[in-house]
């Protein structure tokens, strides 16, 4: 064998590209409201399933925050008259991966199986989500166990960092506390607020069942209907939280002591936007240059030419609506103020050096050109769909989502981006060995504050 | 229950430089995955040089003969594609996965790195990635709470010298200690076509891709490899390893490995039935024992990992507040002795069969996932189509199996031991 000597020089050209075939969907609504959406993909023998309920931490009572976190794990601890060990012994013989996520906007109760034990997961679905328990001891175990966690993740940094920054930007707004909680909130929670948080907040309307792959449609939707044709309860789409203002003037830096810490964790964040904010596709398109690609100005910055990182990257929280934007990285010590000073630097520069064509190319193409592997699995399609469902976007968004992405220009990009790149809205958080640390950020910014994990004043 | 099966058509070649190409069509998305692992990993590094075959792995990002640093991330990227690395014991690999119209550059990259990495390479690249690999493991171990708990089990569990004694991520002396001269060393011995494996998956026509691998691969002269280093199999005759070390953690945590079947061993599918009946999900022995009944563990996981000399079964109990680490261990040698002697029913078996082959199955759907269990199966076990066999291997497991296994491995002189423990206030 041997072909006709390659040119090494530059790229191979691109041969023709295949369009992206999106998958079929099959909608149905069942007489209660339960939405039904099927995707049939008989390549391998699984299903993915996932139940999404209006049931998200922004609808937890106020004092009562990680109820829908609470809630959501105590499903599976007794249900349909079976014991919490009976439900467990029940999904874990099917062979299936369950696990529930409640998220601020929804709850998603996800369920991965082979399709030869698809009616097996149907009946623990229905049962956990219709008929839980919440047996008071088991209210009780579940409960302390959270507790424990949340003393666990004191151990860790990045959570200390991610939970006082979404303080300071958020304050008393419930983004300002962790979807599931903290342990003051998390102290107050039994089996009547678990109890009521399900009947007030599970149930079918508003929520939808999605299911892709080896599945018939038909057969489906009648096993559905003969699981979930009577549910009753749930009040519909949560009244989302009002907009939070931006962070009013406080400590810029908030510097979080770690006497043992190896390494400093640096975040940067501000109020974002809400999923379908007007300049959502140039958001993403900005982010992607800023901080979402390996590529981005940040990483080639801290990681590929300082070498201070492993890595550094941003994100915008979109959700009903506008969450955090944060820019995240954990660098060596000694690098950490110019780190946060560099990383201040390059948002600012997002308006300063706005993109150049080289670099909208990259954004652009990364993000749709992308599509075709974002649909391969049907736990991928799955996901997808949900994204649909919980933003309301239109049936054909996927397919329109090329045209919008390759709309945005590089005007777009500056003044959506600019919003958010303001310095004096940012708050900066440091976690790390506050003695070594404090000397240093003072000389780089304004007003640095020593608190204590996570957020509370060091008298 | 029927046990359902999946099957791929692989079709393996050889190039006339030793370079296996495995190839496998799909038509049913338009993206390819473009898979190179060679077989070289942190058990192939000298004395002094840990780390070296992962800091190696980051070097190949930095560009090659023909593509200028930072270069290769921004073409994938900008054709829409992922990309990746990593290294492990045995083997590091390098994978794209592309719209199936890009087949030929992720080739190109490949083989520019392949045959060209060393007209690339510098002492300013080295130095970057020496700082981004130590800031990887500050990151990821230093400063993660157990972060070094694992490098802390394998020092005990080998002894000095063994290959596997060493964590992939490497010491931070030995990564200050590489040199230009070990990186143009590394490359010449390890980085030829006979000792790597090509994986194709995707929607390609397999002949027009074995002729572009040809094309792009073929003209990469076959050298020698080094030797494999020799692995002493560790059984029982080493007797139990304790340890303790102190951390910055709220509660202590239990770590034990076993010397169990590799992935070679017929043993290796009931191995691996046996910690998904022992701690993957809520009704396993372990979970049920400690986190439900007995309230001793906030969390316990047990993993058999595929590697090709050794086996390790791991368990690792994390303890809840007020449960020393001696009572922890206690409680998890009640329920190993119990699986051991009194044995595990039918029931547990079927389930933990059936997680296995759905969690198999999730392993294989795409094709950048394929691709890699391709890849491994090629490298640590020379069989690309163990991928089709796993499933009927896994459902062949049967009780008598996980006892065996179980009995064989589960004793308290083929293991080590750490506990983690809070640190002392100063």
């Amino acid at each position: 064998m041997s072909g006709s000597a390659p040119d090494r020089s530059s790229p191979p050209p691109s041969a023709e590209l295949r369009a992206v075939e999106l998958p079929e969907l099959e909608a149905f609504r069942l007489d209660n409201g339960l939405r039904v959406l099927v995707g049939e993909d008989h390549r391998l023998p699984e299903v993915s399933l996932r139940l999404i309920v209006e049931a998200g931490a922004s609808a937890d009572p106020a004092g009562h925050e990680g109820a829908a976190e609470l809630t959501g794990r105590l499903l599976t601890e007794g249900a349909a008259g079976r014991g919490a060990q009976e439900v467990a012994a029940w999904l874990d013989r099917l062979g299936a991966s369950f696990s529930v996520s409640a998220g601020y906007d929804v709850t998603i109760l996800s369920l991965h199986l082979l399709s030869d034990v698809l009616d097996g997961g149907l009946d623990v679905l229905r049962a956990v989500a219709r008929e839980p328990s919440f047996a008071e001891a088991e209210v009780d175990r579940v409960r302390q166990e959270r507790l424990d966690e949340i003393d666990r993740d004191r151990d860790k940094p990045e959570v200390a960092a991610d939970h006082t920054l979404i303080r300071a930007v958020f304050g008393d707004h419930r983004y300002g506390t962790p979807s599931a909680g903290l342990r003051e909130s998390v102290e107050g929670l039994g089996r009547e607020e678990v109890a009521s948080f399900h009947g007030g907040r599970y149930g079918p309307p508003g929520a939808a069942l999605v299911a892709c792959g080896d599945v018939d449609p038909g057969v489906l939707l009648e096993a559905v209907e003969e699981r979930f044709g009577s549910w009753e309860g749930g009040r519909g789409r949560a009244v989302p939280p009002q907009p939070a203002p931006p962070a009013g003037p406080g400590p810029r830096v908030l510097l979080v002591d770690r006497p043992d810490s190896a390494q400093a964790e640096l975040r940067l964040g501000t109020v974002g936007a809400a999923y379908g904010d007007e300049t959502f596709f140039a958001l993403l398109v900005g982010n992607a240059i800023l901080g979402g690609l390996f590529n981005s100005r940040i990483n080639m910055n801290l990681r590929e030419e300082k070498g201070w990182t492993y890595g550094a990257r941003t994100s915008f929280h979109f959700r009903r609506v506008a969450g955090p934007f944060v820019g995240r990285t954990a660098v060596e010590t000694a690098a950490a103020a110019d780190a946060l000073a560099e990383f201040v630097r390059e948002m600012e520069g997002m308006v300063g050096h706005p993109p150049t064509n080289e670099e909208m190319t990259l954004a652009r193409n990364s993000l749709v050109l992308s599509l075709p592997r974002q649909f391969e699995t049907v736990s991928q399609v799955t996901r997808k769909i949900t994204t649909q469902v919980v933003y309301g976007l239109p049936r054909a968004y996927w397919e329109r989502y090329r045209e919008r992405i390759e709309g945005v220009t590089r005007d777009d990009v500056v003044r959506a981006m600019g919003r958010f790149m303001e310095p004096e809205a940012l708050r900066l958080v440091v976690v790390g060995r506050a003695a070594e640390l404090e000397g240093r950020l003072a000389e780089r910014f304004d007003r640095v504050e020593v608190v204590g994990p996570p957020g509370q004043r060091l008298a | 229950m029927q046990g359902q099966s999946v099957h791929f058509d692989f079709d393996e070649r050889l190039l006339d430089n030793g370079l296996r190409v495995v190839l496998e069509q799909d038509r049913s998305t338009p993206v390819v995955a473009v898979h190179l692992m060679y077989h070289v990993g942190s058990k192939h590094e000298r004395p002094g040089r840990t780390g070296f075959a992962h800091l190696f792995e980051h070097l190949l990002f930095q560009g090659s003969g023909h593509v200028p640093k930072g270069e290769h991330f921004r073409y994938i990227q900008n054709a829409g594609g992922t990309l990746n690395g990593s290294t492990w014991f045995d083997r590091t690999n390098y994978f794209e996965v592309v719209p199936s119209s890009e087949l030929a550059l992720a080739l190109w990259l490949e083989s520019d790195r392949m045959g060209f990495f060393d007209q690339g390479i510098t002492r300013e690249k080295l130095d970057n990635q020496r700082g981004v690999v130590k800031n990887e493991r500050r990151q990821s171990y230093e400063n993660r709470p157990y972060g070094l708990a694992f490098e802390t089990l394998l020092g005990l569990a080998y002894p000095e010298g063994h290959p596997y004694r060493h964590p992939t991520i490497g010491y931070m002396e030995d990564l200050d200690a590489a040199s230009l001269e070990d990186v143009h060393d590394f490359f010449r011995s390890y980085y030829a076509p006979n000792n790597a494996v090509l994986v194709m998956v995707g929607d390609l026509d397999p002949e027009d891709a074995l002729a572009e691998a040809d094309r792009w691969f073929g003209e990469f002269p076959a050298r020698d490899v080094p030797d494999p280093p020799e692995v002493e199999r560790i059984g029982g005759e080493r007797g139990e390893r304790r340890g303790t070390i102190e951390d910055a953690v709220q509660v202590p945590r239990v770590y034990m490995l076993y010397h169990a079947p590799s992935f070679n061993d017929p043993a290796f599918e009931a191995s691996d039935v046996l910690t998904s009946l022992l701690a993957e999900g809520k009704s396993s022995s372990l979970h049920r024992e400690l986190v439900y009944e007995r309230r001793v563990a906030a969390e316990v996981e047990a993993f058999t990992w595929p590697l090709e000399d050794v086996g390790m079964f791991l368990v690792v109990a994390t303890a809840r507040p007020g449960v020393s680490a001696p009572e922890l261990e206690e409680a998890v040698d009640d329920v190993l002795d119990d699986v051991r002697t009194s044995g595990v029913s039918e029931d547990e078996v079927e389930g933990a069969r059936n997680r296995a082959r759905r969690s198999l199955v999730g392993q294989v759907n795409s094709v950048g996932d394929r691709a890699d269990a391709v890849a491994h199966a090629a490298v640590l076990r020379d069989d690309p189509g163990y991928v089709n066999r796993a499933f009927d291997r896994y459902l062949a497991v049967s009780r008598e199996d996980v006892l065996d296994v179980a009995d064989a491995t589960l004793r308290p002189e083929r293991r080590a031991v750490l506990h983690v423990v809070p640190r002392e206030a100063s």
